[in-house]
């Protein structure tokens, strides 16, 4: 079997990120979720961006029903979690930046298109924790 | 039960409890059987953003009308807001520790900040703005909020 089509067979949990264009938590979200399926879980981890499952795209919706999924919201309005329930998704976890922030408050996040370095680590420490719920899920998946 | 004076700017509804006074800053006092409990408006909590951190001056504390009573850590902003009373802190609300998005939840009632008792409420409340004053004021100050988007 080609390389190609064993990562085809693996399992992955699919990201969602916000959208949320100009908004410092906003940003926090996208940062953790490219360090999760780029540097932390690329094997196991895939992001389908929110834009795309708002648009309706065929792809989009399919992959977050079709695989568990994690939301990083990034305010209250919780965009992405709806946004995969209403797309037939199955949410196994989502993540709010202002709570992760509260376990971290030293990690003040600061800037827009450019995290401050609070931001940044704030982000990844967000991406650690989702990383585990991946593990966790690509386990249980194998289990069951 | 709470009544409320309500209005519509922009996309946004605000609401002002008509059972309480309320500092310029849109910190509310409500008298209950000769302590005050403080707190903030809705205007405040919708104008600065979701709260991350609440820090209020402990139990036991004194303070003079004007003086700092609490600093909000929002996703916005840090803001410090002062007491609306003269007196000394006797309770503050548990909730602000470890969830203190109860003050965007219900800034009213269980987002409540502090239990003060006051040295001169009456005098207190002549210093404030009653609920009428207080909405004029909110809309004015966000129609202004609406122009700048």
């Amino acid at each position: 079997m080609s390389k190609k089509l064993k990562n085809i067979d693996k399992p992955k949990v699919v990201i969602v990120p916000c959208s949320g264009i100009g908004k410092t938590y906003g940003t926090v979200s996208r940062e953790a979720a490219y360090n999760l399926i780029e540097d932390l879980r690329p094997e196991t981890a895939q992001l389908v961006p929110l834009s795309l499952l708002v648009l309706g795209d065929k792809n989009a919706r399919q992959a977050v029903s079709g695989s568990p999924t994690i939301t990083i919201d990034g305010c209250k309005l919780a965009c992405a979690t709806k946004m995969v329930q209403e797309s037939g998704g199955n949410v196994a976890q989502d993540f709010a930046v202002l709570d992760v922030y509260r376990r971290y408050r030293q990690l003040k996040p600061q800037g827009i298109a450019n995290l401050n370095e609070g931001g940044e680590l704030l982000a990844h420490a967000l991406a650690e924790e989702a990383a585990e719920v991946v593990d966790q899920l690509i386990a249980g998946g194998q289990n069951g | 039960m709470t009544e409320f004076l309500e209005t519509t700017v922009d996309k946004f509804i605000f609401r002002v409890a008509t059972d309480r006074f309320y500092n310029g800053e849109g910190v509310w006092a409500k008298e209950e059987n000769g302590r005050v409990r403080i707190g903030l408006s809705d205007f405040v909590q919708q104008r600065s953003g979701d709260v991350a951190f609440a820090e209020i001056k402990p139990v036991g504390t004194l303070l003079a009308l004007g003086d700092e009573l609490a600093v909000i850590e929002t996703i916005k902003v840090n803001i410090a807001f002062t007491s609306p009373v003269t007196g000394k802190v006797i309770e503050v609300n548990p909730a602000m520790n470890d969830a203190p998005e109860a003050i965007n939840q219900d800034p009213f009632g269980e987002g409540w900040l502090a239990v003060i008792e006051p040295i001169d409420w009456t005098a207190d409340q002549t210093r404030l703005l009653d609920p009428q004053a207080y909405f004029i004021r909110m809309k004015t100050e966000a129609e202004e909020e609406a122009k700048k988007l």
